[in-house]
């Protein structure tokens, strides 16, 4: 794979993986003080943020591996 | 024939002239230095009372996140970084014209800069996304390169931030007021507070009236509606070419309901596999996941191209403020690269997730 294609994947997991937590730990917290719920649904967003967080960086760096896998089994 | 006879000097410049320019460069970088608040502090403690005029210091920075509403149109609030956004885009189509009038087939300067420019980003397209769909998606990514990094730019030209609009009006009754007491070249004056945000109160005729002023232009980027725009753009051209591409089954990657049900028909039937209605709902799962990610993707373009521009902006302000003219220079090298960056960077995944939202799923594993 480009160079480039690996690194422009790299450049965008740390800002993702953030964005998943907070935007998980924002909408819980939204959700039970609209429910008055605290703080049930603030740990079930933290809970899908990291989800979501770990399988999207899994789909972003897997290429990557695969790339390297197969440069290793090539040689 | 003769050589010419080499001049004597240093990096193009006689030594007379280079020595008058570092002479100015030096004092430049003292009196920057000494009129900035670090030096007017250190001056302090040593009791040394050098008063600069009030043109050579700089005021005390108070960057405000939202940006001003500078005037209404048709009931549409414009706010300063709209005014930017469209002197970039009118600069862009100017550049472009004028590029593309004339275009010779051996190039001129001009000419020679946007060929390198953009030839490199149809080559870093061709090679993330192959040839074909690098040729799809270039105009796109280009576009957003373009403006993004033109914004970043442009917002470092002197006058972006720097020209104020003033406004008066009248002080509600229930705002709350502070007397500021001289300090430095500042006379005691009274501000009132609204939202976190001071105004200065001065007499028009004879009228107390507290001022609002607003930079009349401020660098697109520093918006949080530009890039959040500028993400849902992005967002859209990835799902387009995706449906466009793969069809119904770019959307089962978020919808995948077939195997769970499959599996469940079969239950019904007499034949019962557990292991397909678990993997089935692993699928949904998973979908779910996706679906969230490509959403939070939006969130993610959205705030890494603000806080890096916005960060980028106030810093600037405060190494102006600190330490004027001369010093603060280093930070706007360091802006123009990370306006180079940030714009490479949001085209550039714009790029891949595009690239990734056209191959299907089983081929990308493999």
């Amino acid at each position: 794979m480009d160079r480039w294609a690996a690194a422009l994947r790299l450049t965008g997991v740390g800002f993702f993986v953030a964005a998943c937590i907070l935007g998980g730990v924002l909408a819980g917290l939204w959700i039970d003080n609209k429910l008055d719920t605290r703080p049930l649904f603030i740990l079930l967003g933290l809970a899908v943020g990291l989800a979501v967080a770990f399988y999207g960086v899994y789909r972003m760096i897997q290429p990557v591996i695969n790339n390297k896998q197969d440069k290793e089994n090539g040689q | 024939m003769t050589e010419p006879k080499k001049r004597r000097g240093c990096l193009g410049c006689s030594f007379p002239i280079l020595i008058i320019i570092l002479v100015i460069f030096l004092a430049l970088t003292i009196v920057g230095f000494l009129s900035g608040a670090i030096g007017q502090e250190m001056l302090q403690k040593y009791g040394i009372d050098i008063t600069f005029p009030s043109w050579m210091t700089i005021e005390k920075p108070a960057p405000h996140l939202p940006a001003p509403e500078l005037f209404h149109v048709l009931g549409l609030p414009i706010t300063n970084t709209m005014i930017a956004s469209w002197i970039t885009v009118i600069v862009l189509v100017i550049i472009s014209v004028i590029v593309t009038r004339r275009m010779k087939i051996v190039p001129g300067r001009l000419q020679t800069l946007f060929e390198a420019l953009l030839g490199w980003l149809f080559d870093l397209c061709k090679s993330i996304a192959g040839d074909a769909n690098g040729r799809r998606f270039f105009p796109v990514i280009a576009t957003i390169f373009l403006f993004v990094f033109l914004n970043a730019w442009l917002s470092l030209i002197p006058g972006f931030g720097s020209i104020e609009t003033k406004e008066y009006a009248l002080i509600p009754e229930d705002a709350h007021i502070e007397t500021i007491p001289a300090e430095g070249n500042q006379p005691e004056h009274k501000v009132v507070l609204i939202d976190h945000k001071e105004y200065e109160i001065v007499d028009v005729d004879g009228k107390e009236m507290m001022e609002k002023r607003n930079e009349l232009i401020r660098g697109a980027n520093t918006d949080v509606n530009t890039t959040m725009a500028l993400a849902v753009i992005s967002f859209i051209f990835v799902a387009y070419f995706g449906f466009k591409t793969l069809g119904i089954s770019w959307l089962r990657q978020y919808f995948n309901f077939g195997p769970f049900f499959r599996s469940l028909g079969k239950a019904f039937k007499g034949k019962l596999d557990f292991m397909g209605i678990f993997s089935g709902a692993i699928d949904i799962f998973v979908g779910f996941l996706e679906l969230l990610g490509r959403f939070i993707t939006i969130i993610s373009f959205t705030f890494r191209l603000f806080g890096n521009m916005t960060a980028g902006e106030i810093l600037l302000l405060i190494t102006a403020f600190l330490i004027p003219y001369i010093l603060a220079l280093p930070f706007y090298g360091l802006e123009l690269l990370i306006g180079a960056i940030q714009a490479f960077i949001f085209a550039g995944l714009t790029l891949v997730f595009v690239t990734m939202a056209v191959t299907p799923h089983s081929e990308e594993s493999h």
